[in-house]
């Protein structure tokens, strides 16, 4: 019963989300509406859950005093006394905004933008001509980018064409293909786990042998 | 049938009971025995031995994740089927698993996934629950709690399949720059070209979900992946008509095919 039970579940919620998204029945009802309140209530019940697992972890890093435990007693300070201020103020709070606004962002601003450096790494690592398809990654790469950079259009006027015809053909044609197949694969996995033959979230290696 | 489905996803509905058919049509097959086509080799599935055993002869860590998904992401369903078999490995090869998770709710989903793939391989006092991680609900809270982790841990493998954003990149990079053998796969087209440049194998597209086929080798789940194909088919099909309609046959306001699948 262990595995019967989540997969009688799961081939529930998979047939209540079909027939309130495509029948006029289930459409009337707003079937939906309920399944999505369902949704919400138990992924906010959960949200305790992570809250544990760090308190746990870094709760044991400072116990046992191991290496950069100053970290996590950083984290956990952090983490609860924004709780704790946020259930006083309100999410809309003037220190919990503050903290939102100057701290938070900034932080989250300066990972982000990291990403510009990662890009160059990657793209040396890309553009070494090592083989016949590094060759033509390299070529449509500095088209598309003389075409998008100013200085392309001053060197020759057809830079913006030659770009635009790349990002709007091959470039598309391709990611297009992708996509068709990821919506195929994702269709195939939503069937196989409705009629309980992917079970590989039910754990194990035997969770995907029938 | 308008009257029976909501306007707008009749075809929807129709192209699901098609489908339907054509995956019941394979498993029946399977199930009786006759025979099904077989599958390509997909090298970054083939890999996942290799990562594994090399971090259990360096005595570092694998490190796993899902990206961004969520618990009900077709993408994080095909995580868990690699994730099974890595948990299985690294307790058979003695090797630690680190699992790092964005959301809550995955993260109790792959503790169970990893905890039952310890049992399953004999080991269960192996499984350490502090190695699977929920970090942040924050995306680059997340992206800088797993560039600590690797800097700290140094994993020898990254396995990355699921559904990732802008984090993609850092993750490959910093994972490249520790030395990582990186194993990553996604259908985001927009993040598929940092993977393929920053990692050593990459799963494009819809191969992430042939993961859990392709390492059971169960006939029943291959011929689920034929029917797929069968119906790319179907599709390559549609797109070839719809394109001869366009631009030879008539005018594109009297695309015949085009309303239909408006229906």
């Amino acid at each position: 019963m262990r595995k019967e039970l989540p997969l009688i579940i799961t081939l529930i919620g998979g047939l209540l989300a079909m027939v309130g998204k495509w029948t006029v029945w289930g459409d009337h009802i707003k079937l939906l509406t309920y399944t999505d309140q369902f949704d919400t209530l138990v992924g906010v019940m959960a949200m305790m859950v992570g809250a544990i697992n760090l308190t746990r972890i870094h709760g044991l890093n400072v116990q046992r005093r191991r290496s950069g435990y100053a970290f996590s007693i950083v984290l956990l300070v952090a983490m609860w006394a924004y709780f704790v201020l946020g259930v006083i103020e309100g999410y809309q709070g003037k220190n919990f905004r503050w903290i939102y606004n100057n701290l938070y962002r900034n932080m989250d601003a300066t990972m982000f933008s990291m990403l510009c450096f990662y890009i160059a790494s990657a793209a040396y690592r890309a553009f070494r001509i090592r083989t016949r398809e590094a060759t033509v990654l390299l070529i449509a790469a500095a088209l598309v980018m003389l075409g998008k950079a100013p200085l392309g259009e001053t060197i020759w006027a057809k830079f913006g064409d030659a770009s635009n015809w790349i990002m709007r053909i091959p470039n598309t044609a391709s990611m297009r293909g992708i996509a068709i197949g990821a919506y195929l694969g994702g269709f195939v996995t939503a069937l196989r786990i409705l009629l309980g033959i992917e079970r590989a979230h039910l754990g194990g290696m035997g969770g995907s042998v029938q | 049938m308008n009257a029976f489905f909501v306007k707008g996803y009749t075809v929807d509905a129709l192209a699901m009971i098609l489908l339907c058919i054509a995956v019941w049509v394979l498993i029946t097959r399977a199930r009786a025995g006759m025979k099904i086509p077989a599958i390509n080799k997909i090298a970054g599935l083939e890999a996942l031995d290799e990562a594994v055993g090399r971090a259990t002869e360096m005595g570092r860590p694998v490190h796993t994740t899902h990206g961004l998904g969520g618990v009900s992401d077709a993408e994080t369903f095909a995580f868990w089927g690699v994730l099974g078999h890595v948990a299985n490995m690294c307790a058979k090869y003695d090797c630690r698993l680190i699992n790092t998770c964005r959301s809550y709710l995955v993260m109790t989903v792959n503790t169970e996934i990893i905890k039952q793939s310890y049992l399953e391989a004999g080991r269960p006092d192996a499984f350490n629950p502090d190695d699977v991680r929920y970090l942040s609900p924050s995306q680059f809270g997340y992206t800088t709690a797993v560039v600590g982790i690797f800097a700290r841990e140094k994993p020898a493998a990254n396995i990355m399949v699921g559904y990732f954003y802008a984090e993609a990149l850092t993750l490959a990079e910093v994972g490249s720059q520790v030395g990582a053998v990186q194993i990553s796969g996604t259908t985001s087209t927009a993040q598929l070209p940092f993977f393929v440049v920053a990692c050593d194998y990459t799963l494009i597209g819809e191969e992430i979900y042939a993961a859990s086929a392709y390492i059971s080798k169960n006939p029943v789940l291959v011929g689920s992946l034929v029917a797929e194909d069968w119906y790319k088919i179907l599709i390559i099909a549609a797109v070839l008509v719809g394109t001869v309609i366009a631009n030879v046959i008539g005018p594109k306001d009297k695309n015949w095919l085009a309303e239909f699948l408006k229906k």
